[in-house]
């Protein structure tokens, strides 16, 4: 990615008409290139790929693949954006990390494909849950007995950060009482038991 | 309708019956005639028998009239009586038999935070059922009132977050406890917990949605004749 400063575009389109009007679209974006273009994903070679995002018609992607699309072209961190023609199950584009429609404008298809690249880079979805380090910290500090204010002045950060942290981590663990929090913190060694008696 | 019909339409009404003190064996009987026998306005029973069985239902008391506060408070003691008699004791139980499998830290933990929450809910029920009833009855009653001593504005202040901490556990079980402890015993246990934190919601909205605006008008009427 750095290297070139262009993003690097498989496109995978069964219509000729399509694929050409998009090629033209994405040739005025200097900032994306197209290197490959398929009529069909089972073309394509995940081996000798350099690709940043995948363009991909949905409706060329196999239907028992169609929730994996992801595992299907074997790559973690590529962005992957529907293009389509029809309209399609929700459950079925949350798969992509964005989705152009064929009557967006070109300018509207770069915003797109920004963002779903944005999208694609930010911390992957399974691990949204996760608690993050300073959401880890704030924790300790929670079962420790601090207030916010301590806390505050702990970590040199505003009250209403450590609101919002607090909000951000009752929200990933499901539990919203002290006590539940500090049931959590110990069983996850955030702290000892023994800070207690 | 008859109050058969109306039980065969959904069984969860059955706890009203039983925490209005209504009998089984009322053969035919309409709902109205069950009203009418037990002193109950039929206006609060349908309004009680919707909150049960309408899951998104917003109970209002323009049916009501302050009448009712007494069959309220009645039902709400009843409802306690259920909630520690029944409900809770059987959660204890199956708290006290999880932790048995637990190693000594998660053991103590878990013991500890279910006994704090235990007391909790008991001073919330003893403080309802010693301060916020009596005050209500007194008032019905028609007895001199101290101004300064209680305000129903002040019983939502008081009403603390039983359910929040319910809530808690249930994610504790579901999601921290280790894994290798999972059993029947933990599953039989998540379905208590729901029930009666469900109960717990239906119970707070004839609180809050209920008796609180009934007394609060009460309470007004009360002001103006002095």
């Amino acid at each position: 990615m750095e290297k070139t400063n262009k993003y690097r575009i498989l496109l995978i389109e069964p219509s000729e008409i399509v694929s050409a009007g998009m090629q033209a679209i994405i040739a005025r974006h200097p900032e994306f290139t197209i290197v490959q273009t398929l009529t069909n994903p089972g073309y394509y070679n995940a081996q000798n790929s350099d690709i940043d995002i995948i363009i991909i018609n949905p409706a060329v992607v196999d239907y028992n693949e169609r929730f994996n699309i992801r595992s299907y072209f074997g790559k973690e961190n590529v962005t992957i954006v529907a293009l389509t023609q029809e309209s399609y199950e929700e459950s079925v584009l949350r798969q992509y990390n964005g989705c152009i429609g064929i009557y967006d404008s070109a300018q509207r298809i770069a915003q797109k494909l920004k963002s779903a690249v944005e999208e694609a880079t930010q911390t992957p979805k399974s691990d949204i849950n996760e608690l993050s380090t300073r959401e880890r910290d704030i924790l300790t500090a929670v079962a420790k007995g601090r207030t916010n204010k301590e806390i505050a002045d702990e970590f040199n950060i505003s009250i209403y950060t450590v609101i919002s942290h607090r909000r951000n981590i009752s929200q990933k663990l499901g539990i919203n009482s002290i006590p539940g929090l500090t049931v959590y913190a110990i069983m996850n060694k955030l702290v000892d038991m023994t800070d207690f008696n | 309708m008859k109050l058969a019909e109306l039980i065969a339409a959904d069984n969860s009404l059955l706890s009203i019956l039983q925490r209005l003190n209504i009998r089984l064996g009322f053969g035919e009987a309409t709902v109205e005639d069950i009203c009418t026998r037990y002193n109950i306005s039929t206006g609060l029973f349908l309004e009680i028998c919707n909150i049960y069985s309408f899951r998104h239902y917003q109970p209002h008391i323009e049916a009501l009239t302050e009448s009712d506060v007494a069959s309220i408070t009645t039902y709400l003691r009843t409802s306690h009586k259920f909630y520690s008699e029944v409900c809770f004791p059987a959660i204890h139980n199956s708290i006290h038999s999880l932790v048995k499998e637990l190693d000594d830290v998660n053991r103590r933990l878990i013991d500890k935070f279910y006994d704090d929450y235990d007391n909790e809910v008991t001073n919330h029920f003893k403080y309802e059922e010693e301060v916020v009833f009596p005050y209500i009855e007194a008032m019905q009653a028609g007895g001199d009132i101290d101004d300064e001593a209680y305000h129903i504005s002040k019983f939502e202040d008081n009403h603390s977050n039983i359910s929040e901490k319910l809530n808690d556990l249930k994610n504790i079980i579901i999601k921290y406890l280790p894994e290798e402890h999972s059993s029947a015993l933990r599953f039989n246990l998540l379905n208590d917990i729901y029930a009666v934190e469900s109960d717990l919601r239906k119970h707070s909205l004839i609180e809050n949605k209920l008796l609180i605006p009934l007394v609060g008008i009460m309470e007004k009427k009360n002001g103006e004749d002095k």
